[in-house]
């Protein structure tokens, strides 16, 4: 059965008939064509799939698209302001914090949450919040740093 | 100052942050098909019937492949196999191992192609089955395959005559020395098995193939590793000429030797060539737990040594699970069987190693190929041996390790070796001292068991010696454009790696044009030249070295071109940041782009071919191993808790020669990653299989891969360098196989519990604790 819903992706608004049993993640592909959420195990444990809901990280395999209306959804794509990337996306460019960069964008979009909600992490607390994100290529120790230096450099500019 | 040598960051780095990299998951063709595939649910079984009619009549199904496709009276044949012809598209008379492709289907979209295979009657006659290495080999047990396959006339080199050999895939020897002397001459014998599990690749992208059958040619997009090799293997089951047969690889989300042989290719083209429209599969997670694995390996060592601690003699017979189909096992268990002396002087060696059929899932090529079963062996035997004669484990290997103009167990002269400083390195990066040994903790403190202390901390070092793939070729098309800017045209694959990055900047050092413009292709087997494989820790060396060899003939033909517009001998010109120029008149010189215009040329090709030479005997593995051989030390410290058995690696410290550093940061990564991957198969990486053979925990909530909580507390690399502008090494995998061990080795010298079968798990911990303290007690 299929069903008409509005979803606002990145700011932009699109109405799209969904099946009720598709997923967020599937919809995002496959109707918006944003490929930066990638299906990594399909049941929530690598964040591959990892996007915006309301600024709060979500597994968009877990979610149905139909339930995701309302929201106000984020994908890697619309992290950049415009042609200026995001601190946290220019933070893992200086590091390299990422080998084939398949969950990178999973690690970027939950750094940018864990950073609202805790803008000077220890490093340990950059471990445990980023505990669901897997890296299989095993970038972890320039991901912590890449997120250490995004932290200060966003405290710099929340100062100025 | 050289690019070379740099830490440049990934060139493409600003795809990777924001989601833009095209990974073949991505790809799309106008009229595309979903296909998925039908697989068995045996272990073994006749089938008797096969009935897609059903499944063919659903609306929006286009085609159903099954064993009908290719009867014995049609052309295609639809067998395949790069050393034994073994494996076919879809299951014909047996299914061999639960997972095994019976039947597949295209249809408009997944949902519907699930509902089609829902409707495919398959039945199946169930036979008795065998799943573990030794028990293959047994008399009487179920043969997987009988007769035995067709064997590729152009391995018979290496898997020997076995015509009446049961479950034996392949036999690799090497003989060296006379090991029956060197047990004799020997002060103790000692004999110890290990064994090593399953274990899933988990690449996070799955592999993806898209294929597009259309005027006589077919084309396939798809995540491989190989792009070359797959063409030639499709072109012979589709009886095409190399020509008609198109391979595009782009940069994938990982491959750890699970993208290597041919995978989803057949099924997915077969199925484009029925349904004469593109059809795309996409492997779901736990099709990938029944796709490929590393090979389950039970290893048998008996070493000799004197009391002084000097190795005499090895003898090993290995038996490596290749599963139901062959892949490439035997090049799996030659690989580890020729370097099972480990880094050490061994005067007689003596190897018998297998490839062993047996009804689980086939397993391949996964980051080590091999050696990670070997090593884990020989290290931890290392370290019990060390005990038993009262050494220093550290001590003990120096004494033993293997040293220029040495000659190693095949018999080829050792040049260019470093395990004096490697492990002099590993031991100071832990400040080992030989108090760590369990042993001297255990006389000095008392027995462990009588402690109160809950928590316990141990310290290893270990080493490992590794072949790359000899013999082997790579080549390189350097295209010089009008405006001096440089296509490097290469079938190299970009596996997360960085081998865009390191490539361009070996062709921008060696063709002297600035880094911003040289740009490197992806693999297109129409278009880019013939690479053997990305796969062996080769790209960067051999690779590297067919760019450096094309720029060579680029910057030759510019020279001479240049000598004759500056009317001088090209040998009186030198090349400077894209400019010919005279030697020591800097002001007479021609840019490249001049030098094209004037010359009136839209562009000038350079190429090369790097080539080894080298190959082992079959019957004695003597000859050539390895073009140069890899090699590293790891050294960590563990701290394991008395009451749960859990491990934490404080701190893991690996070291590993690389010859000539292109890039530091991309090095360090990927060795860092050879850690935590050998961190997950140390402590809970294990494919689990009930007792009819299929696996339980195919997915990542039951399988679990390193998260950031289960890395070192602190991760700190050692690259090691030649002095002066010496040959590159590839690191790839190098770091990687003497975790397992070293890991091991420390939680033994923690807690004095030895795990000789991978994973070490906390139950394992635990089952060995109370073992002891019962052995302790009643020895009091």
């Amino acid at each position: 059965m299929r069903q008409i819903v509005k979803l606002k992706v990145n700011g932009l608004e699109k109405e799209v008939a969904v099946e009720v049993y598709q997923t967020l993640l599937e919809v995002i592909r496959e109707e918006f064509k944003l490929f930066g959420a990638r299906e990594g195990c399909g049941i929530g444990m690598c964040g591959a799939c990892t996007v915006l809901a309301d600024g709060k990280p979500i597994s968009s395999c877990l979610m149905l698209a139909s339930l995701a209306e309302g929201k106000d959804l984020v994908t890697i794509e619309g992290l950049a302001d415009g042609g200026t990337l995001h601190p946290i996306q220019q933070a893992f460019i200086d590091e390299n914090a990422f080998q084939c960069s398949y969950c990178t964008p999973g690690f970027i979009l939950t750094t940018k949450t864990l950073l609202e909600e805790n803008p000077a992490p220890s490093a340990e607390e950059v471990r445990a919040y980023l505990a669901g994100n897997l890296c299989r290529c095993g970038s972890y120790v320039k991901i912590q740093q890449a997120v250490l230096n995004a932290a200060a450099r966003l405290r710099g500019a929340a100062v100025r | 100052m050289s690019i070379v040598g740099q830490s440049i960051g990934m060139l493409d780095g600003h795809d990777r942050v924001t989601g833009r990299i095209p990974y073949v998951l991505n790809f799309e063709v106008p009229g595309m098909l979903v296909g998925r595939i039908l697989r068995s649910p045996f272990a073994h079984a006749r089938i008797t019937a096969v009935d897609g009619s059903r499944a063919e009549q659903l609306p929006g199904v286009s085609t159903v492949l099954t064993r009908a496709d290719f009867a014995p009276q049609t052309p295609i044949k639809g067998v395949y196999g790069r050393v034994f012809r073994d494996q076919r598209v879809v299951a014909a008379e047996k299914v061999r191992f639960v997972g095994e492709p019976v039947a597949a289907v295209a249809a408009v979209g997944e949902e519907r192609a699930d509902e089609a295979l829902s409707l495919i009657k398959v039945e199946y006659e169930e036979l008795p089955a065998v799943f573990d290495e030794e028990e293959a080999l047994k008399p009487g047990s179920p043969l997987v395959h009988d007769p035995r396959p067709q064997l590729d006339p152009a391995f018979s080199s290496l898997v020997g005559n076995l015509s009446d050999a049961g479950n034996i895939c392949s036999h690799f020897k090497l003989r060296h020395g006379d090991v029956e002397r060197g047990f004799a001459e020997a002060d103790f014998v000692f004999e110890d098995t290990f064994r090593s599990p399953a274990v899933q690749h988990v690449p996070l992208e799955p592999h993806v193939t898209v294929a597009h059958y259309a005027n006589g040619k077919l084309t396939i997009w798809t995540s491989t590793q190989m792009p070359h090799a797959i063409r030639a293997q499709m072109a012979s089951l589709f009886n095409l000429p190399l020509t008609r047969v198109r391979v595009i690889t782009q940069t994938l989300g990982g491959g750890f030797g699970s993208k290597g042989s041919l995978r989803l290719e057949p099924i997915t083209s077969f199925l484009a060539w029925k349904a004469n429209r593109p059809v795309k599969i996409t492997l779901q997670r736990e099709e990938e737990f029944v796709t490929v694995c590393k090979h389950p390996a039970t290893i048998h060592l008996k070493t000799g040594v004197m009391k002084d601690g000097i190795l005499v003699a090895r003898q090993v017979r290995a038996l490596f699970n290749t599963g139901a189909y062959t892949d490439i096992g035997p090049i799996v268990a030659r690989n580890a069987g020729s370097a099972m002396s480990g880094p050490y002087r061994t005067p007689h060696v003596r190897i018998d190693s297998y490839a062993v059929w047996a009804h689980v899932v086939p397993a391949g090529a996964l980051r080590g190929f091999g050696v990670p079963q070997a090593v884990w062996a020989y290290e931890s035997q290392m370290d019990m041996i060390a005990e038993r004669l009262g050494l220093d484990p550290v001590e003990f290997r120096r004494k033993n390790i293997v040293r220029d103009g040495d000659h190693y167990a095949t018999g080829e002269k050792l040049e260019g070796v470093h395990y004096e400083e490697l492990l002099r390195r590993a031991a100071a990066s832990v400040n080992w001292a030989p108090e760590e040994a369990y042993w001297r903790k255990k006389s000095f403190a008392g027995s462990m068991s009588a402690s109160q202390k809950k928590v316990h901390r141990g310290k290893a070092v270990t080493l490992v010696i590794k072949a790359t793939i000899t013999p082997s070729t790579s080549t390189a098309v350097l295209k010089l454009n009008a405006d001096g800017s440089l296509n490097v045209l290469t079938s190299s694959v970009e596996i997360g790696q960085g081998a865009k990055t390191v490539l361009a900047q070996i062709a921008s050092d060696a063709a002297q044009i600035p880094l911003e413009k040289v740009l490197v292709s992806e693999p297109d087997t129409d278009l880019t030249p013939y690479d053997q494989q990305t796969s062996s820790s080769r790209t960067t060396f051999s690779m590297g070295s067919a760019i450096v060899l094309a720029a060579k003939d680029l910057t030759r033909k510019l020279m001479d071109l240049a000598g004759e517009f500056l009317e001088v001998s090209a040998d009186d010109l030198t090349l400077r940041e894209g400019k010919v120029e005279v030697r020591g008149v800097p002001e007479r010189s021609l840019g490249y782009a001049d030098i094209l215009r004037r010359a009136c040329r839209g562009d000038l090709i350079g190429e090369g071919a790097f080539t080894t030479q080298g190959g082992l005997d079959l019957e004695t593995g003597q000859g050539i191993g390895s073009v140069h051989w890899h090699q590293a030390a790891a050294a960590c410290e563990v701290e394991v808790d008395t009451e749960t058995g859990k491990v934490t690696v404080l701190r893991f410290h690996p070291s590993v020669f690389a010859g000539r550093v292109v890039n530091p940061r991309l090095c360090e990564l990927q060795t860092e990653g050879s850690t935590f991957f050998g961190l997950g198969q140390a402590l809970f990486e294990e494919m689990m299989y009930d007792d009819n053979g299929q696996v339980v925990n195919r997915n990542l909530g039951d399988y679990m891969i390193p998260s950031f909580e289960d890395g070192p507390l602190e991760l700190r690399v050692t690259l090691l360098e030649h002095e002066g502008a010496g040959e590159i090494h590839g690191i790839g995998e190098t770091s990687l196989p003497p975790v397992m061990p070293a890991i091991a080795n420390a939680i033994y010298n923690a807690v004095g519990v030895r795990i000789k079968d991978l994973p070490i798990t906390p139950e394992k911990i635990l089952r060995g604790l109370k073992e002891k303290n019962i052995a302790e007690v009643q020895h009091f």
